[in-house]
């Protein structure tokens, strides 16, 4: 029993959709992830990431489809469910006027949890995001990354099972970034089960298990980032400026045509290498997820991107 | 802190919402109390000495008398109404604080209510404030009746803040605020009886004046300050007026919240 339990998708969602009045933001979106894994939701701008999460945080209504969190189907999402979770959102929504401190001990009292309790929290969540020098400053006074640090010192204040993150690292410099993604993974390590949305795809094949891409409301793909790789980019990519040099046979190769020059994917670089003139020039690398994310949703510039 | 009789803490969530206003509060104190207290002292230095030397009697009583329950009344109103309306839109719009909170355990309803029983306190807290100087300056001849008038301004408070969250539920820029100032709380400061008797207006400002709760609550409030006589069952009627509004504005504040925020 106690194996079988372990496995309920702490998310589940089936055929989810959203619409906001005439916009059909989310159009039929099904994932499930398991306990202790951690997932990325990836997608252009616009793609229905927030509205999904938003959605399974209960902080606008599902349109149509199913959603269960920890197996059980949320109406309006109940207290006992949203104690277990906690929500990094991607915009700063700190208490401007309060300290560092105060922040985590007022949010400490909307969960309804004890004044003692959150005495002997605030202190450790603080030295876990690297704050506890800084707990008497004004939110006002910190950087962005020292306010990012500690929306997630906030979402952490229950101790949930499950923490959302919403573009946690957007427009935080490469320290502040790295020490979010150890963090991250020390959460993982103890078990709690994460759901991020992100642009950084080095972020994502750093910390995610599973990804799942989306755009226009809908999955168009998912898996570990090993698998998108080998399913839609195959390991290796060339890329050839154009005019593409004469004599070149592109029969039979996957490319995708990026305006100025086409991107070749193979499993072995030679598939491409033997049939180009001896004196072409051309880019080779190994393939990441950013080709596969590209490949997926296209190169073509978003609204707001 | 006086206010602490008006809190509605119908549970620990709301009273959650509560305190974090409290704390704000704590911190920018000064500024706050300037408008919400100092203001209406303000108004009853001038109307007190300007008008209360021209004005023997009005209503049966003298000036000041008349005026400081008035004050009290609007005291209560502004300072309600502000904090619901300008104060609550910058924690709803500006600052996400909604958003924050409304990803915790606390449900909408819960933050309303935290929301609305904030802003009912600072009411009353400033209601207070012109009590204490209408004691000092010899503007509330009747003791008892003043302590019965604080549960009554607080029910007042409670329905100005109600008021507001409607206002504020329909506001998609600051504009909306300008209106709301311009037909509801100008109007109730003038004509309901703050200053002159609500009798000496036409009919048909009468009519609108008494639709405006302020009308009923200093109906209430004079007498009891004054110690004029007050059939309970007059005062039970503006009082459940008063209510009913208070209940009535809540609940569709509530509504377009709900449409706003979730659909």
């Amino acid at each position: 029993m106690e194996g079988a339990a372990a496995k309920t998708p702490v998310i589940e969602v089936e055929a989810l959709e959203k619409r906001y009045g005439a916009v059909h933001a989310v159009r039929g979106v099904s994932f499930a992830i398991l306990p202790g894994t951690c997932v990325g939701l990836l997608g252009p701008n616009g793609a229905g990431k927030t509205t999904t999460m938003r959605m399974i945080m209960g902080l606008t209504h599902v349109t149509a489809g199913r959603l269960r969190l920890f197996g059980e189907a949320p109406r309006d999402l109940g207290r006992g469910l949203r104690e277990r979770v906690g929500l990094v959102p991607q915009e700063d929504n700190l208490d401007p006027d309060l300290s560092v401190r105060q922040n985590l001990e007022v949010y400490g009292r909307y969960f309804g949890i004890e004044a003692g309790q959150v005495a002997l929290r605030v202190p450790k969540l603080l030295d876990f995001m690297q704050l506890a020098e800084r707990g008497a400053a004004k939110v006002m006074q910190l950087s962005g990354g020292m306010k990012r640090r500690l929306i997630i010192a906030r979402a952490l204040i229950s101790n949930p099972e499950l923490v959302i993150l919403d573009e946690p690292t957007t427009g935080l410099d490469p320290q502040a970034r790295v020490m979010i993604w150890r963090r991250l993974l020390d959460l993982k390590r103890d078990g709690k089960t994460l759901l991020l949305t992100t642009h950084y795809m080095e972020e994502a094949q750093r910390l995610c298990d599973r990804i799942i891409i989306i755009d226009g409301g809908k999955v168009l793909d998912e898996g570990t980032p090993q698998q998108l790789i080998d399913r839609h980019v195959r390991g290796h990519v060339l890329e050839v400026a154009k005019p593409l040099p004469d004599g070149f046979v592109e029969d039979g190769l996957e490319r995708n045509d990026i305006g100025d020059a086409v991107l070749y994917y193979a499993s072995d670089p030679a598939e491409v290498t033997r049939r180009l003139p001896r004196d072409a020039t051309y880019l080779h690398r190994a393939a990441n997820l950013e080709d596969v994310f590209l490949r997926l949703t296209g190169h073509s510039l978003r609204q707001g991107g | 802190m006086p206010a602490h009789a008006t809190v509605i803490a119908v549970n620990r969530y709301s009273h959650a919402v509560w305190r974090r206003n409290v704390l704000v509060w704590r911190r920018l104190m000064w500024p706050s109390l300037t408008t919400n207290v100092l203001d209406p002292l303000i108004f009853l230095f001038a109307f007190g000495y300007g008008l209360g030397a021209v004005l023997d009697q009005v209503g049966g009583m003298d000036y000041l008398s008349f005026v400081v329950p008035g004050m009290m009344c609007y005291a209560a109103m502004f300072a309600a109404s502000f904090e619901s309306t300008i104060s609550t839109y910058a924690r709803f719009s500006l600052q996400h604080t909604w958003d924050a909170i409304l990803a915790t355990p606390v449900t909408l309803t819960e933050l309303m209510l935290g929301e609305m029983s904030w802003a009912a306190t600072k009411g009353a807290f400033s209601a207070c404030c012109v009590i204490v100087v209408g004691l000092i300056w010899g503007g509330v001849p009747y003791l008892p009746g003043v302590l019965l008038a604080l549960p009554v301004l607080a029910l007042g408070a409670v329905c100005f803040a109600s008021c507001g969250l409607v206002a504020t539920a329909h506001a998609k820029t600051w504009d909306i605020f300008a209106y709301f100032f311009t037909f509801w709380v100008t109007p109730m400061f003038v004509f309901s009886g703050t200053f002159f008797e609500v009798t000496r207006f036409p009919w048909f400002v009468q009519a609108i004046a008494w639709a405006l709760p302020m009308t009923h609550l200093i109906s209430v409030v004079r007498p009891l300050t004054a110690g004029a006589t007050l059939d309970p069952w007059i005062a039970l009627g503006h009082l459940g007026y008063v209510a009913a509004l208070a209940v009535a504005a809540f609940t569709l504040a509530r509504y377009r919240f709900g449409r706003r925020l979730f659909d």
